[in-house]
């Protein structure tokens, strides 16, 4: 069976509209691919910076697997919330990312995006906070349902990853 | 490192610096660094815990803390999970000459061979309460990890609250040997440009 080891980190968020962040991420692989070691998913720390609009996650992963083909290649998909000072969490963003197919250093930018409800769901978003979040997480990350949603801009989670194959080229795989 | 075959493994060797920082609100910084790494993984040589002199802010208007602090290591393993990283612990003397947490980061030593420089974003934990808050204000004790390798892993982190503050200029040269024999391939392509329109 050929072999991925994806090593590296979330760096961070910017550009949202609070710097005040944390972030729950998960990697989803197809059927055929097992995990031999590592975490699959996670929570970072709430960052809140002093200075700068970069909130810095700094949260690593490290993950082995075996597959025996490239269908259902592993993707992450990350929720990012904002924590406010009375201690809530609301939803700000949903966004997911293939993982390279190539070997090497990666950086990665997911662009996200969060759902917008209706305009009497909106108004209490904009006075309470809080604001409609997924049912189902799957969403995030499969091309069906999604033409029911209606969606707006968020900011942007930075990632850096890399890739390392084994026996890719053994089977014949022209990476 | 010795350059005779290993029947065992790939080696990985890094050597670089710790080039500089930028934390502006802070006049004195000093960095400690160790290596974290799996357990199929084994120190060759250099050494993996070290602490730098204490550098001042410079006078000029770039406001940079010069480290220059010299990083060489070398590793061998047969497997890529757990892959080494380094875990930076900033520190600095408080007016009382008291040492106190400027900032945590960590990052992974890079999995291809050549040069590159990574800028490290640090943070410190932030206060669980008000009441420590208050206190750590009095006197001058920041909350701190009691081991920073926690830092290395990612679990346990959602109960973490922190203060992102300063960075840290890391530079490295990687060389690693064997790593084709045993099957993995972590040459880096290019990517196909962006049509910029």
């Amino acid at each position: 069976m050929a072999e991925v080891y994806i090593i590296g980190q979330i760096l961070g968020a910017s550009d949202f509209p609070n710097k005040s962040l944390f972030c729950k991420w998960s990697i989803h692989a197809g059927g055929g691919w097992k995990l031999i070691s590592g975490v699959k998913e996670g929570q970072t720390q709430i960052d809140d910076p002093a200075f700068g609009n970069f909130t810095c996650w700094c949260h690593p992963v490290d993950i082995h697997y075996a597959t025996k083909g490239p269908q259902g290649w592993p993707k992450i998909h990350v929720q990012v919330y904002h924590y406010d000072k009375y201690g809530r969490s609301e939803i700000y963003g949903y966004g997911f990312c293939h993982i390279p197919l190539s070997p090497g250093t990666h950086k990665l930018e997911c662009y996200t995006w969060r759902p917008v409800g209706t305009l009497h769901e909106e108004f209490r978003r904009y006075f309470l906070g809080g604001g409609i979040q997924l049912r189902s997480i799957d969403l995030i990350y499969s091309s069906s349902d999604r033409y029911r949603l209606q969606t707006e801009a968020m900011g942007t989670v930075h990632m850096e990853f890399s890739v390392i194959l084994r026996n890719f080229t053994k089977y014949g795989v022209e990476i | 490192m010795s350059l005779s075959p290993p029947e065992n493994g790939f080696l990985i060797t890094v050597i670089g610096q710790i080039e500089m920082a930028d934390f502006p609100d802070f006049d004195n910084i000093y960095c400690k660094y160790c290596f974290v790494y799996g357990s199929d993984w084994e120190l060759i040589s250099g050494i993996e815990e070290g602490i730098s002199q204490v550098s001042r802010k410079s006078q000029d208007n770039r406001k940079i803390f010069i480290l220059n602090f010299p990083l060489e290591i070398c590793f061998k393993s047969t497997n890529p999970y757990g892959w080494p990283r380094i875990v930076l612990s900033i520190y600095g003397l408080d007016s009382f000459g008291n040492d106190v947490i400027r900032g945590y980061g960590m990052y992974h030593l890079p999995v291809i061979s050549g040069k590159c420089t990574k800028i490290i974003s640090t943070f410190v934990p932030a206060s669980s309460s008000l009441l420590q808050q208050m206190t750590s204000w009095l006197t001058g004790r920041k909350p701190e990890y009691i081991d920073s390798r926690v830092l290395a892993y990612g679990d346990g982190r959602e109960v973490t609250r922190v203060i992102s503050q300063g960075k840290v200029w890391i530079m490295f040269n990687v060389m690693i040997k064997d790593m084709r024999k045993f099957g993995f391939d972590n040459i880096q392509r290019n990517e196909i440009p962006t049509n910029v329109i």
